[in-house]
């Protein structure tokens, strides 16, 4: 059965409006209550103009300009030179800070994804789901200080990923020490941090399943590897297309955890745009490149994040 | 005639953010401004918790009991949201009087027009009362901003146990003596993990990475950048030989830049390491009787009878140039730098020395440090002190924290294999010279 809603005012044919003192009145009453609204939205409006506009606005000056951080009267303009100073006279914002930032975005999409598919997929045919998404999820609630360190002190050399290296008769590796696997071992990290919310929603894509169809394939004796291919993950399609679209957002805005297992180093084998443009801004008072590099940054993220919705959508998905 | 109408929303629409822009970016006022009442001074340092807030707070105290007409207040912030919060007050108009900034960062401060230059009687008293590693900075371009109120120089940290036990009389006195030392204490389980490193060399962050490093390269007579501080000098036989022997004892595995140093050599995992003064008070408490091992000597130098040399950096009290009471400010300056009081134990010094002393730091004058420390004291502090008469300043120009992250990352090219020395030293003068040249 469909419910159809049905208008209770008569409606009004198009035409205009009637002349004379009650159409004047209605016209007031219509402004009136345009007022009113514009009055409840400016709260909003408000903080959306004074937190994103304004901020906003001030970065697209400072990209164009020249400022130390301190004298808002000492902003001088210079024009696109910000630009020109992150691709030009051995600047090291393409390579491999920009390199190393889309790297660690993808790599972490991939391992989180897939580790997520496989961790969700699992936990849909275990008891006690509840338990298994709140272990999951633990990581998402500690804060990144505390990952970090830990993490970094188990990559040290006698640490517990050495001594597990050790254990199996291997040699030990300098996991953060060594530019060639360094950046690996941040990803993994980060990965695993935000394995936690990529289940949660790719556990509830499972749900939204019907069994139905599961028991319809078995009754044609598809095998479970089939079951997956064929009819789990074209329907999990839209949880993934969010998930991975969300995940590498946040990788490629990340910087908290390089800062502190990391710093960026060893030499620039972490360094991301993110802390690039931090250190840049507070720490040497450069303020018109960190913006430049922002507003690169944030044309890499559109450009991926729109490259990502084409490619989801050329698959039949719709965002 | 057209009857005068109020203002436009376009009028509005222009002066709201003016307003809003003037009230932000107004100077801050100081106190209540009625006639008769106190000029209150703002101090923003980052002796924020514990001892040194509670030791900075006495002097402060006793200023604002025995002083009616200026009080001071004082605002800390820890140290890593120093800058961050220098930064953000004075472009919202909220800069504090008096600055508490680390050295390093006075060109950045100078160049954005923080800094007020020291009156002239003040410059001469510093010229004059401090040494020269303390005067070189808290000075930019040739002119001085404010009182040095701590020093750490550099030094070489040892432990005496594990030195005896690979045979090792003493610590060593030149390089040849550090490596053979090194490459004895050094030891390692079958796996490569090391257990024991001879010499450490961290590269935890900036000020450990590049301060070993500076203390070493003054010790063989070289130089970061030039006394103008406006071109790189380490592309230099003195850099060559520094980052070689870096270089060699990363490759035979004597030292193990994964390895904390700050955590290793307290639990006994490092012989030796280049490191700063304040370190003793950290070491102290943490160490235990462990302490009794720890033995401080100067750093050393290539081959013997070479003059002695190393890193200083420092901290400075200046003036912000917003401020309306610079008058004031630098009054109070000088009562809490420089004039004599008795302190602790009976000797003349100033009142930021004593304050020094009693959290167990150094303070940026040698004779009150020699005459608080008295005979007693911690004996593993006056290799520091001995260092203040001929210790190098930091870097101190405009893109000096620039310069020293750049130098940092290409140390740690270096040691993890990616460049040779020779590209290392390349790749810092090419890069450093860029900064600077930029920022100046």
């Amino acid at each position: 059965m469909v419910n159809v809603l049905t208008p209770q005012t008569p409606e009004r044919a198009p035409g205009p409006a009637p002349a004379g003192p009650a159409g004047h009145g209605r016209r007031r009453a219509r402004h009136r209550q345009t007022a009113v609204a514009y009055l409840f939205l400016a709260p909003a409006l408000l903080f959306f103009a004074v937190f994103l506009l304004l901020p906003l606005g001030f970065a697209l000056l400072l990209s164009v300009s020249h400022w130390t951080g301190f004298d808002l009267g000492a902003i001088d303009p210079v024009g696109p030179d910000n630009f020109g100073a992150l691709f030009t006279g051995g600047s090291t914002f393409l390579v491999p800070v920009l390199t190393n930032t889309l790297l660690f975005a993808l790599g972490t999409v991939a391992l989180a994804l897939t580790g997520s598919v496989v961790v969700a997929t699992c936990v849909d045919r275990l008891r006690f789901q509840g338990l298994w998404r709140t272990l999951y999820f633990l990581p998402i609630v500690t804060t990144v200080v505390a990952v970090g360190n830990v993490w970094k002190y188990m990559y040290e050399p006698g640490g517990l990923a050495n001594g597990v290296l050790n254990a199996l008769g291997l040699g030990s590796v300098a996991f953060l020490q060594d530019p060639d696997t360094a950046l690996p071992s941040v990803v993994a990290v980060q990965a695993w941090a935000s394995l936690g919310s990529a289940i949660l929603v790719l556990t509830a894509g499972l749900k939204s399943i019907p069994a139905s169809y599961h028991e319809a394939a078995a009754l044609d004796g598809a095998g479970p590897g089939t079951v997956f291919r064929c009819i789990t993950l074209p329907l999990l399609r839209p949880s993934l297309l969010f998930v991975c679209v969300t995940q590498f957002l946040t990788g490629l805005q990340s910087f908290a955890l390089i800062t502190v297992m990391t710093r960026g180093g060893p030499g620039d084998a972490t360094n991301v745009a993110a802390l690039e443009m931090y250190r840049r801004a507070f720490d040497y008072g450069d303020w018109g490149t960190a913006s430049a590099a922002a507003f690169v940054l944030f044309a890499v993220v559109l450009v991926v994040t729109l490259a990502q919705l084409w490619i989801f959508r050329r698959a039949g998905e719709d965002a | 005639m057209t009857p005068p109408r109020g203002p436009s929303r376009r009028h509005i629409a222009l002066a709201l953010p003016s307003a809003l822009l003037a009230a932000g970016c107004a100077a801050p006022h100081r106190g209540t401004g009625r006639p008769g009442d106190p000029v209150v001074l703002t101090l923003l340092t980052h002796y924020a918790s514990g001892a040194l807030h509670r030791a900075l707070q006495g002097p402060v105290d006793e200023w604002n009991a025995t002083h009616d007409r200026v009080k001071v207040r004082t605002k800390a912030v820890e140290f890593t949201d120093l800058l961050t919060t220098f930064m953000v007050r004075q472009a919202a108009g909220q800069g504090a009087d008096i600055l508490h900034p680390y050295c390093l960062w006075n060109g950045q401060l100078v160049r954005a027009g923080v800094l007020r230059p020291a009156p002239p009687e003040h410059a001469e008293r510093i010229r004059r009362d401090w040494g020269e590693a303390a005067v070189g900075a808290v000075t930019v371009d040739g002119t001085v901003y404010g009182y040095p109120t701590e020093a750490q120089t550099y030094a070489l940290y040892y432990n005496r146990r594990l030195l005896r036990e690979a045979g090792v009389d003493g610590p060593p006195a030149t390089w040849p003596e550090l490596e053979e030392a090194a490459y004895r204490t050094t030891r390692r389980d079958r796996y490569g993990n090391p257990l024991v490193q001879g010499f450490g060399l961290s590269a935890n962050d900036d000020a450990t990475t590049v301060g070993q490093t500076l203390a070493l390269l003054h010790a063989a007579g070289g130089r970061f950048v030039t006394p103008d501080g406006r071109s790189t000098a380490i592309d230099s036989p003195a850099g060559r030989a520094v980052l070689a022997l870096e270089h060699r004892l990363v490759a035979r595995g004597a030292s193990a830049p994964a390895v904390n140093v700050y955590q290793a050599f307290p639990s006994g995992r490092v012989a030796m390491v280049v490191g700063a003064g304040w370190w003793t008070g950290s070491l102290r408490p943490l160490m235990g009787g462990g302490y009794r091992d720890v033995g401080v000597a100067p750093v050393p130098v290539p081959a013997p009878g070479a003059r002695p040399a190393t890193l200083a950096t420092g901290f400075m009290l200046g003036v912000n140039t917003a401020s309306r009471h610079p008058r004031e400010a630098w009054e109070f300056l000088r009562w809490l730098n420089a004039d004599r009081v008795t302190a602790g134990n009976g000797t003349a010094a100033t009142r930021m020395s004593a304050l020094q002393v009693s959290v167990g730091s150094l303070t940026a004058r040698a004779d009150d440090m020699r005459a608080l420390l008295g005979t007693g004291g911690d004996p593993n502090l006056r290799p520091f002190l001995d260092a203040l008469d001929y210790a190098v300043p930091e870097p101190n120009g405009p893109g000096a924290a620039r310069a020293k992250t750049l130098l940092r990352k290409n140390i740690e090219a270096l040691w993890t294999g990616r460049r040779s020395v020779e590209e290392a030293l390349r790749t810092t003068r090419r890069q450093v010279d860029q900064e600077v040249s930029r920022s100046w």
